[in-house]
C-alpha cells in the first residue's frame, strides 16, 4: 500500500533518530545495571552486585533527601505560582500576553550564568548573606519562647535547630537552603505558565456565581478555583518535580559537600570514579522516583479528566441552587 | 435513466457504523439537488464520497458516465464549497480563487480575466487584496463559492454552506446562491441539516436518515406525500394516526378506526382492503378549530368535538393542541378573517375540528409510530411538576 | 477584590525575584574590579562603571579566548541541532498529527518520553551508548545529544500548532486539483512556517542553554559556553566577560524574538497584481 509506505517515509527520521539516540541507550543503562564494575573503569561480567552494593547506607539517604528537598522546592514553585497565575488570568488579554512574556524574559539569559549570578550574590560577604544571619538570630530567638513540645516538632522537622547560629558555618552557600533558593528561581515559570493556562480557560463566572451565593473569597477561591484548574496543578507539579529530582548543576554549584542529591551522585560515578555499572543503577532509581509520580499522576488524570470536568459544574450548579456544604 | 452524478449501491463503513447504506440515486445535469437529513444521516459522508476523500466500500459513483469511484480527489472535476469555507489564511482573496487556476497551470492572462470574472459574480472586486481573516464571514462565503466555481467543475458540492452563518446573512446568502445557480448553470449538490433551505433552493430533494435514502422527490412532493413516518415528522410538523381500515364510504375514500379517536374518513389512494393497519400523516395546518359548527361543504369533511388544552397566538397565526378522546392533536390555523372579530377560543374550551378527508396522506408502509419523531408537546400538558405554576393549573382547567 | 490585591502583590514580588538576577548579570558586566566582583572599594568608595569586559571581548583578547572559543563551539552546535532537530521535528509532527496507527503510538511515546526525562539522566544513557560502541566524545556527540532533545521540543511546538489546523483546508486544496507535493509546499509548509520557527528558536535557546547532557558527553577540552562557564569559579578572573556575553546574548534573543514576532503576526499583502 503506497499509503503505508508514505507514513513509514514520514515517521522513519525522527523514529529511528529517537530510538538509536534515546530507546537503545535508556535499554544500554538498564543492562549495565546488571553488570559489575573493573578496577580500571570498565563494565565487568553479568552479575547482580551492583545492585547488592546499592544497599550501602549512603544511597537511600541521598535518593531520600533528593525526593524531600525536590518536594520542598515544588511546594514553594507552586505556592508563588497559584496567586500569580491567578493575577495574570483575571488581566486584560493584552497585559496577560505581555506579563507571561516578562515571566519568560529572565530565562532568555543563559541558566548557568544565571545560576552564577546567584553564587556571587549568595557569597559570604554579600548583603543576602548578612539578611539570612539576621534571620537565623531571629528564628533562634523565637525558638527560646517556645513551648517544648513544640520545640521537639521543630527540630525533627528542621524548621529550627536547638544551638545557636554560628556565623562560620550558617552562610547560604553550599547549604540546602540556597540549593532550594535557586531551584525555586529557576523553576518557578514552569510552575506559573502550565497554572496560568489552566486558570486563563477557567470561567471566573463561576466565582462570581460562587460570591453571589454568599460564599466569602476565599472560600470560593479553594472551592471552586483551586479544583477548576486541577489539571494545571498537576502539570505544574511534573513541570517542577521531575527537573528538580534529576537537578545537579545548582547542588554541584551551590550546595558544597552539603547537598550532595543522586544528580551529583551519579555524575562522580560516571565521570570521577569511572563506575559505569553504579552510575547505570543510580540512574535507573532516578527514573523510577520520577516515572513513580509520573504514573500515578497519568493514571489519575485519565480516571479524573471526565469526571473532574462534570464535578466542576456540579459544584458551581449546587452553589447556585444555595446548599454550600 | 442514466442520470449525469449517478450513485449505484454505495456503502460506506467506518469501523462497525454504517454511514452510507447501499444508496442509490441519479442527479440530472443542472440540477440543484439537495441532501438533507438530521446529522449523522451519512449525507455529508456522500459529499465526500464524490469530492474524493473517502471510498466507497461498496457500489460505483458515475460522473457523466464515467466512473470516478477510485479516482483521486484532485483528480476529479468535482469542486466543493466547505461548512467553514476552508479558506487558504495565508492567501489573499485573489490567491484563494486563482489557486485551482494555478495549480491546472492555465495561462497568465487567462486566470486573470476568470478570476476577475469571479470576483464579479459574488461581488467582491474591492475586495481582492484581503485576507480572509480580514472579511466577514458572508464575504468568506462568496469567496469559497468564487474558489470552487472558478474552475468549471461539473458538480459543485456544498457542504452546509450556511450553517455558520446567521440568520439575516443566511437569508440574502440563500436568495444568492439561487441567482448563481441560475446563472452558472452547474450542477450543485447541496448539503443542508435545514428543511427550509432545502425546500427553498432545491429542484429535488433526497431526504437521508441513518444512511439510507428515504425519499427523493421535488419539495412540493417531500411535504405533501411523505413515504415514511421519518419524512413526514422530519420535514415540518405533523400529527400520525395508526388505525385498522373498517369500510368504503364512497370510491376511493375509506374509513378508519383509530384507537383512542373517533372514526375518519380519509382519501385511499394506497388501495387498501379492510383489515389493513394505515399510518395516516395529517399537517398541522390542514386542521379548523372553531367555536362555531363549521358549514358543511363536503361530503368528506370530517367534523368532531375537541377540547382546547393549549394555545399559543404567533400573529399571522395560531398553534392550538386539542384533545379529542385521549388523543392530542396539533393544530396550525392561519388567521384568514379579522381575528378580534371572531369568537375567541381559550384554554379548556370545547370546540369543532374538522378537515377535508383529502387532505391527510397514508404512509406507504405501515410501522409503529416512532415517539421521538412526534411535534414538541406544548408547555402545560406536563408541566404540573413546575413549583411556580402549580396553582394556576386547577384555574387553567376549569 | 482584596485577594485580587493579594495576588497583584504577589506578583510584583515574584516578578522582582525573578528580576534580580538578572539586572545584577547586567550591571556585573560593567563592574571595576573583576577579583572582587564589587562596585565599592575596599575603603567603601563606590568606583563607578567599567567597560574594559566589552573592550575586552570586542577585541578578542587572549586572556578571553577560551571563553570566546567555547561560546563559538556553543553557537555552532545550538545552529546545527536547531536545523537537524526542525527537520526531524516537523515530519514527526507531521506523521502524528496525520496518521493514527499503532506505529504513531510507538512513535508519539519516543517522541514524548525524552520530554519528562530528566537531562542527566538522557546525558547518562548517551554517555553509556557512546562508551559502548567505543566512540570519542566531541563536537559530534554533543551535537547528536542535543539533537535528540531538541526533536522532541520541536516535535511538541508543532503538533500543538497542528491541533489548531483545520485539515479541510488541506481537502480544499486537493479538492482544486492540487497533488500532495504542491498541497505540502504551498499549503502546509507556509502555514506551519510560524511553528516551526517558534519550534526552532526553542531548540536553539535549549541547546545554548544545555550544560547537564553536555557535560557528560563532551569529553575531555571540548567545552561549550555553559560547561565552560559552570567549570569556573567565583574567583577566576573573567567572570564579567562572562556577564558581558551573556547580557548581549540576551538583547541578541530578544531582538530575533521581536522579529519573528513581527514576521509571523504581520503576514500582509506581498503580492503583486
Amino acid at each position: 500500500m503506497t499509503k503505508k509506505l508514505r507514513e513509514a517515509l514520514v515517521t522513519s527520521p525522527s523514529f529511528i533518530w529517537l530510538t538509536l539516540f534515546f530507546a537503545i541507550p535508556s535499554l544500554i543503562v538498564l543492562a549495565f545495571t546488571f553488570h559489575g564494575h573493573t578496577a580500571n573503569g570498565g563494565v565487568g561480567e553479568w552479575s547482580l552486585s551492583t545492585w547488592r552494593e546499592l544497599v550501602d547506607p549512603d544511597y537511600p539517604v541521598i535518593v531520600w533527601k533528593t525526593i524531600r528537598i525536590s518536594a520542598e522546592v515544588t511546594a514553594w514553585c507552586i505556592l508563588l505560582a497559584l496567586p500569580c497565575a491567578y493575577a495574570i488570568a483575571r488581566m486584560k488579554t493584552k497585559w496577560r500576553a505581555i506579563v507571561a512574556g516578562a515571566i519568560m524574559l529572565p530565562f532568555w539569559t543563559n541558566f548557568v550564568v544565571r545560576v552564577f549570578a546567584w553564587k556571587t550574590m549568595l557569597h559570604p560577604d554579600g548583603w543576602l548573606q548578612h539578611c539570612y544571619f539576621a534571620f537565623l538570630q531571629f528564628r533562634a530567638w523565637c525558638f527560646e519562647w517556645l513551648p517544648p513540645s513544640v520545640r521537639g516538632f521543630c527540630v525533627w522537622s528542621g524548621l529550627a535547630s536547638p544551638t545557636p547560629p554560628d556565623p562560620a558555618s550558617s552562610t547560604i552557600l553550599d547549604s540546602e537552603t540556597a540549593v532550594v533558593l535557586v531551584s525555586v528561581y529557576t523553576l518557578l515559570p514552569f510552575a506559573i505558565m502550565p497554572l496560568y493556562t489552566a486558570a486563563e480557560k477557567f470561567d471566573f463566572s463561576l466565582m462570581e456565581a460562587a460570591r453571589d451565593l454568599g460564599a466569602k473569597s476565599f472560600y470560593a477561591f479553594r472551592k471552586v478555583f483551586i479544583p477548576g484548574i486541577r489539571q494545571g496543578l498537576v502539570s505544574a507539579f511534573l513541570m517542577v518535580f521531575i527537573p528538580a529530582i534529576g537537578s545537579y548543576v545548582i547542588p554541584q554549584m551551590l550546595g558544597g559537600t552539603n547537598c550532595v542529591l543522586i544528580g551529583n551522585k551519579i555524575f562522580m560515578r560516571a565521570i570521577q570514579n569511572r563506575n559505569i555499572p553504579h552510575a547505570s543503577a543510580l540512574a535507573t532509581l532516578m527514573a523510577v522516583s520520577v516515572f513513580l509520580p509520573l504514573g500515578c499522576a497519568l493514571w489519575w488524570r485519565r480516571h479524573q479528566a471526565a469526571r473532574d470536568k462534570r464535578e466542576v459544574e456540579v459544584r458551581a450548579a449546587r452553589l447556585m441552587l444555595g446548599g454550600t456544604k | 435513466m442514466s442520470g449525469f452524478l449517478e450513485f449505484q449501491g454505495v456503502t460506506k463503513r467506518f469501523g462497525h457504523v454504517l454511514a452510507v447504506n447501499d444508496v442509490s440515486f441519479s442527479v440530472k445535469k443542472g440540477e440543484f439537488f439537495s441532501l438533507l437529513g438530521p446529522s449523522g444521516c451519512g449525507k455529508t459522508t456522500l459529499l465526500r464520497l464524490i469530492a474524493g476523500f473517502e471510498q466507497p466500500d461498496e457500489g460505483r459513483i458515475l460522473l457523466d458516465g464515467q466512473d470516478i469511484t477510485r479516482l483521486p480527489a484532485n483528480k476529479r472535476s468535482v469542486n466543493t464549497v466547505f461548512q467553514n469555507y476552508a479558506l487558504f489564511p495565508h492567501l489573499s482573496v485573489y490567491d484563494n480563487i486563482a489557486f485551482g487556476l494555478r495549480v491546472a497551470r492555465r495561462p497568465k492572462d487567462e486566470i486573470e480575466r476568470e478570476v476577475a470574472a469571479m470576483l464579479r459574480l459574488v461581488q467582491m472586486e474591492d475586495k481582492a487584496d484581503r485576507f480572509p481573516n480580514q472579511i466577514s464571514g458572508g464575504q468568506k462565503q462568496r469567496v469559497a463559492i468564487a474558489r470552487a466555481l472558478v474552475n468549471k467543475p461539473r458538480v459543485l458540492l456544498l457542504d452546509e454552506p450556511l450553517a455558520a452563518l446567521d440568520l439575516k446573512l443566511r437569508q440574502r446568502m440563500l436568495l444568492e446562491l439561487d441567482l448563481i445557480h441560475d446563472e452558472v448553470g452547474i450542477t450543485f449538490l447541496y448539503v443542508t441539516h435545514d428543511q427550509g433551505e432545502a425546500m427553498s433552493l432545491s429542484d429535488r430533494i433526497a431526504v437521508m436518515h441513518s444512511g439510507v435514502c428515504e425519499q427523493i422527490a421535488s419539495p412540493a412532493e417531500v411535504y405533501e406525500a411523505p413515504k415514511t413516518s421519518f419524512v413526514a415528522s422530519f420535514i415540518g410538523d405533523t400529527n400520525f394516526f395508526d388505525g385498522v381500515v373498517t369500510s368504503f364510504p364512497e370510491n376511493n375514500y375509506c374509513k378508519l378506526d383509530i384507537n383512542g379517536f373517533a372514526e375518519v374518513v380519509c382519501y385511499n389512494d394506497k388501495q387498501k382492503a379492510i383489515g389493513d393497519r394505515v399510518n395516516l400523516s395529517l399537517r398541522p395546518e390542514k386542521f379548523r378549530v372553531s367555536v362555531d359548527p363549521p358549514p358543511r361543504q363536503n361530503p368528506h369533511m370530517n367534523v368532531l368535538r375537541a377540547r382546547v388544552e393549549d394555545i399559543i397566538y404567533s400573529g399571522n397565526h395560531t398553534n392550538y393542541w386539542v384533545s379529542v378522546g385521549a388523543r392530542r392533536v396539533a393544530v396550525y390555523q392561519q388567521h384568514l378573517g379579522y381575528l378580534l372579530d371572531e369568537k375567541p377560543i381559550r384554554w379548556g374550551d370545547d370546540v369543532w375540528l374538522y378537515w377535508d378527508a383529502d387532505t391527510g396522506y397514508m404512509l406507504d408502509d405501515y410501522a409503529p409510530i416512532d415517539e421521538s419523531l412526534l411535534p414538541p408537546k406544548a408547555p402545560g400538558g406536563a408541566a404540573s411538576a413546575n413549583p411556580f405554576t402549580s396553582g394556576r393549573e386547577d384555574g387553567a382547567a376549569k | 477584590m482584596r485577594r485580587s490585591f493579594f495576588s497583584m502583590t504577589m506578583l510584583g514580588l515574584v516578578m522582582a525575584f525573578l528580576y534580580v538576577p538578572v539586572i545584577l548579570i547586567f550591571a556585573y558586566g560593567f563592574v571595576p574590579n573583576g577579583v572582587s566582583m564589587s562596585f565599592f572599594g575596599h575603603d567603601g568608595r563606590f568606583l563607578g562603571f567599567s567597560g574594559k569586559w566589552f573592550g575586552l571581548i570586542f577585541s578578542g583578547h587572549y586572556s578571553v579566548r577560551p571563553l570566546l572559543q567555547s561560546f563559538w563551539l556553543s553557537l555552532r552546535i545550538a545552529g546545527l541541532a536547531t536545523l537537524v532537530s526542525c527537520v526531524l521535528g516537523t515530519t514527526a509532527a507531521l506523521a502524528l498529527h496525520k496518521w493514527k496507527s499503532r506505529l504513531q503510538s510507538i512513535h508519539y511515546g519516543l517522541v514524548y518520553t525524552p520530554l519528562i526525562m530528566p537531562d542527566i539522566l538522557i546525558g547518562i544513557s548517551l554517555l553509556m551508548l557512546f562508551v559502548a560502541s567505543g566512540i570519542e566524545c566531541g563536537f559530534w556527540t554533543i551535537l547528536i545529544a542535543h539533537v535528540t532533545f531538541c526533536v522532541s521540543y520541536v516535535t511538541m511546538t508543532l503538533l500543538a500548532r497542528l491541533q489548531d489546523f483545520d485539515d479541510r483546508i488541506i481537502e480544499a486544496a486537493y479538492d482544486l486539483g492540487a497533488g500532495p507535493w504542491y498541497t505540502f509546499f504551498r499549503i502546509e509548509l507556509p502555514l506551519l512556517l510560524p511553528g516551526i520557527v517558534a519550534g526552532g528558536l526553542l531548540a536553539f535557546t535549549l541547546s545554548i542553554d544545555d550544560v547537564v547532557i553536555t557535560s557528560f558527553v563532551n569529553g575531555a577540552g571540548t567545552n561549550t559556553f555553559p560547561t565552560y562557564v559552570s567549570s569556573m569559579t567565583k574567583h577566576s578572573r573573567n567572570l564579567p566577560a562572562v556577564f558581558v556575553l551573556s547580557t548581549l546574548m540576551l538583547l541578541f534573543t530578544c531582538a530575533l524574538v521581536g522579529v519573528s514576532k513581527f514576521l509571523t503576526s504581520n503576514h500582509e499583502p506581498r503580492r503583486k497584481a
